[in-house]
């Protein structure tokens, strides 16, 4: 039991982190409004998150301009993918 | 205490993946309405039943009355349809252009219009039943497309209007029969479930 527990990632502790985690992978990318208006959040508390994660590397970000405005596109990296891939495992086998 | 947390997080995964790529603002009721308006539609048309059923296909004088009642009835549900999910999209915070938006409508419509031009020619020839019959095809294999992006449910009903139009072209004499049953009673069907599985019960998806 202790062991799995070690296994569950830390920086995947909180929701957000969880819900941008979840829609990077089944979504290629997603734009910062995209993922506000999914989660609900504020837009302090969602950039807060992403760029914790983005500073471990688990995600990137691409600015760019559509028409004037600015736009931030994140996708996963594949470091984060593997990391969110074995804390659902760690997860899953912990509700076993 | 430590699982419930766990059992939460996991959920929240779920959630927000299914949510993130799939178009949910459809709205059941405004299938029923759609399946309703068919259904008026198709009640029109059997007054034009007589000369349909002689020779297989129609005169030339009423072939612009019947598409242009196909096509009011066509735009009617698309507008009702549209509006639902307008209000449910304003409500829940979800920006009109979306990709999931884009995606459900685009595997939607590619077949479904490809299915109306192929059921166009062969109504302007004068061979109602071929339209009747390809119609509802179409209209099921865009259903079966776009079901990925939407809610799943709308797969099955998109199997029911493809076998209902192969059926149709087997007894072309019954065209309009199969119509009732696909795009009225199918969506009116179709419709009830969805509104009484999502809506109804407005927590799911909030």
């Amino acid at each position: 039991m202790p062991n799995i527990i070690a296994k569950l990632d830390k920086a995947f502790d909180s929701r957000v982190r969880l819900g941008i985690m979840s829609i990077l992978l089944v979504n290629e990318s997603a734009d910062f409004n995209t993922m506000k208006n999914l989660m609900d959040l504020t837009d302090g508390n969602l950039a807060s998150h992403l760029k914790a994660l983005e500073g471990i590397e688990y995600i990137r970000s691409t600015k760019q301009f559509i028409g004037r405005k600015p736009n931030t596109k994140y996708t996963v990296t594949s470091l984060g993918s593997k990391a969110f891939k074995a804390h659902i495992e760690a997860l899953d086998k912990l509700l076993k | 205490m430590k699982t419930n947390k766990q059992t939460e997080d996991i959920r929240a995964i779920r959630d927000m993946m299914e949510k993130s790529s799939k178009f949910l603002s459809l709205n059941g009721l405004s299938i029923v309405f759609a399946g309703l308006f068919a259904l008026l539609g198709i009640g029109y048309m059997y007054l034009y039943k007589e000369e349909y059923i002689a020779g297989y296909q129609l005169y030339p004088q009423m072939n612009t009355n019947l598409l242009l009642i196909a096509l009011a009835i066509l735009f009617l549900s698309a507008v009702t349809v549209s509006l639902f999910c307008l209000r449910k999209m304003k409500t829940n915070h979800i920006p009109l252009i979306n990709k999931t938006l884009i995606r459900a409508a685009y595997n939607l419509l590619v077949p479904m219009i490809v299915g109306g031009m192929f059921g166009l020619i062969f109504f302007m020839k004068g061979d109602l039943w071929v339209t009747l019959s390809v119609t509802l095809i179409f209209y099921g294999l865009g259903l079966i497309n776009t079901s990925k992006y939407t809610f799943r449910e709308i797969h099955y009903l998109g199997i029911i209007e493809v076998v209902l139009g192969l059926i149709a072209a087997f007894d072309p004499l019954h065209g309009l029969v199969y119509w009732t049953l696909g795009f009225g009673f199918g969506h009116i069907l179709w419709g009830i479930y969805l509104y009484m599985r999502y809506d109804f019960s407005k927590k799911r998806i909030s």
